[in-house]
């Protein structure tokens, strides 16, 4: 194990989510064309940074700097992680966060079409989780754990809560990307992705709360587990509050002259919020993984210690 | 590795995702390129005008500051912008755009089934100060509109048009005219600077050349207009797709009809009504201007 690739594995995570921060707040205000040309910004490298190209600019550099810790950790891990799985994750990253990186400059040759733009918000999410996954892989943590706890005969397996909670996440994810990129601050927001997104959080928060319960009422004492699963109650309860003052304050930008704060600070905190729900769930669904003896134990898989 | 459960779960989950995504979906509508079409007008010389006023009803919406500190040139070139959604002065509405839509001429022919010379001169849309002028212009189809920036930073100029092919152009300081033609009849396209977010324009594109935009006392004419009967409609922004009113009119020959709208506080004001209308329970009063 190497505490250095674990830091460096949490340097890149961190570092990307501050990315879907800045992208989030190019959305937020309406600067994804600020610039017609990619790679470059009006026939630039380092354009002047006032206007909309102070966002879209500043995110490419912040994007292009991810991707460069990327290559850099995908190396690192090369070099210093025996388990040929991870090694195989640090590829599969940098391989994500080069389609990513495509995909944000095929939104703009395309002028925004809905499904690029929405298909960048979500793989922006997806690379998230992949580096607070091998963040996870390369844990201290993780590579002391065994799989020393059962779960036989408490019902639905925390394993299976988890995934499904991922998958419902993803689902609402998506669902708030296409809604975001579906129209500019100056429109309405089309009722039926709006219903489909509120109902979407009503489902997604019943699937974690399911998750949340079944994790603190059968391994109230196990903090590999317990902590996460309080991180995502805290999270979701300051999502939930986010997502209803997003909406409150987004039905009122058509009235405005210029997409202005606090519609623009709630929106985009809403998106990180989600990401970081996505996250804690992701960590706790794979520790799960990691801890709980299944009745079939080679269902562990890939996820056995090294 | 997932059970039978789990499997069946996100099978469902994936479903009703993808169900939910290809509702939301919509193909934009492209309309062909509208050349000549019909026979061509031939003036009589007996053409009238229709001409008017439009009003405000009510106390007038205060218009916003524009924060423009993002662009340290449009802050020391505008440092008082306001918003352009309503520009009102005693009671009188500037920038609203009146058309005809339809109607019969006194020969009994349609006006849509009849084709007009689009005109050659460009119309210009200059961005000075870091907003656009006009506010509102009127082009016909295949009309060249002249772009120009007058200001001492980039503008981004992006044509978003529902029926016309989408259009976005850098215009840096000292960079020549652009130059951009509409081939669809459209009302009416926004224009926007995704450099500077509060920039707008609204670019009516007719077939026939019997438009008009509102001064800022409110006033309009519509000149060259072959006796008949019309229905003429009169265009203001506001949140979402803009306010229409409608009126018939008579243009006798040589002579003029009077066409006067006015727009007021109303929920008309506002555009279309709010596509949520199962959670206006959670409107709150501040929201309404």
């Amino acid at each position: 194990m190497s505490k250095g690739v674990h830091r460096f594995a949490l340097v890149v995570a961190g570092a990307t989510f501050i990315l879907i921060l800045a992208g989030a707040k190019v959305t937020s205000h309406d600067a994804g064309l600020a610039t017609y040309d990619w790679p470059l910004s009006n026939g630039q490298v380092f354009p002047e940074m006032v206007g909309n190209l102070y966002y879209e600019h500043g995110h490419r550099l912040i994007a292009a700097t991810v991707g460069f810790l990327t290559i850099v950790l995908a190396v690192y891990v090369q070099i210093r992680e025996r388990r040929t799985w991870v090694k195989r994750l640090a590829w599969a990253a940098l391989g994500m966060v080069i389609a990513q990186g495509l995909l944000g400059g095929l939104t703009v040759k395309l002028n925004l079409p809905l499904a690029v733009s929405s298909a960048h918000a979500t793989l922006a999410q997806l690379f998230f989780l992949t580096t607070v996954s091998l963040a996870v892989f390369t844990s201290p943590s993780w590579i002391s754990r065994s799989a020393n706890l059962s779960e036989e005969g408490a019902g639905i397996s925390i394993r299976t809560l988890g995934v499904v909670s991922l998958a419902l996440i993803l689902t609402q994810l998506v669902l708030g990307a296409t809604l975001r990129h579906s129209t500019t601050w100056d429109h309405f927001l089309p009722t039926g992705l709006l219903v489909a997104h509120i109902v979407g959080a009503v489902i997604v928060s019943a699937g974690l709360t399911a998750t949340i319960f079944a994790v603190m009422r059968r391994h109230k004492d196990e903090k590999f587990l317990t902590r996460p699963a309080l991180v995502i109650s805290g999270l979701l309860i300051i999502q939930l509050l986010l997502g209803l003052t997003a909406y409150i304050t987004r039905r009122a930008s058509p009235y405005g002259s210029q997409p202005l704060n606090p519609m623009i600070s709630v929106t985009v905190a809403h998106v990180a919020c989600g990401a970081l729900v996505f996250a804690a769930t992701i960590v706790l669904t794979l520790r799960a993984f990691r801890v709980l003896r299944a009745e079939e134990s080679r269902q562990v898989g890939v996820l056995a210690p090294a | 590795m997932l059970s039978k459960h789990a499997r069946l779960w996100l099978g469902l989950i994936a479903v009703l995702g993808l169900m939910s995504m290809a509702s939301s979906c919509s193909k934009k509508p492209e309309g062909e390129a509208e050349g000549p079409a019909g026979t061509e007008y031939a003036s009589k010389g007996d053409e009238g005008t229709i001409a008017g006023k439009i009003s405000y009803n009510g106390t007038a919406p205060t218009p916003a500051k524009i924060d423009t500190s993002a662009d340290a040139n449009c802050a020391k070139k505008s440092p008082d912008l306001a918003g352009e959604e309503w520009v009102v002065k005693d009671g009188k509405v500037a920038n609203t755009f009146v058309y005809i839509k339809e109607g019969t001429l006194a020969d009994g022919k349609k006006i849509t089934d009849l084709s007009f010379k689009a005109a050659t001169a460009p119309a210009v849309l200059d961005q000075n100060g870091c907003h656009y002028k006009p506010h509102v212009l009127g082009v016909m189809v295949n009309q060249p509109i002249s772009i120009t920036n007058s200001d001492p930073t980039t503008h981004n100029v992006h044509f978003r048009p529902t029926k016309n092919p989408d259009w976005n152009q850098s215009q840096p300081n000292g960079a020549p005219a652009l130059s951009h033609k509409l081939s669809v009849s459209e009302v009416l396209v926004p224009v926007k600077c995704d450099q500077h977010p509060w920039m707008r324009s609204f670019i009516g594109v007719m077939k026939h050349p019997f438009f008009a935009v509102s001064a800022e006392d409110g006033s309009f004419t519509i000149s060259g207009v072959p006796p008949g009967k019309y229905t003429v409609v009169a265009w203001h922004e506001g949140a979402g797709s803009g306010t229409e009113k409608t009126m018939e009119v008579t243009v006798p020959a040589k002579g003029s009809a009077t066409a006067d709208f006015s727009f007021g506080a109303t929920a008309e004001l506002r555009g279309k009504p709010s596509s949520m209308p199962v959670v206006s329970a959670v409107e709150f009063p501040m929201m309404h201007k």
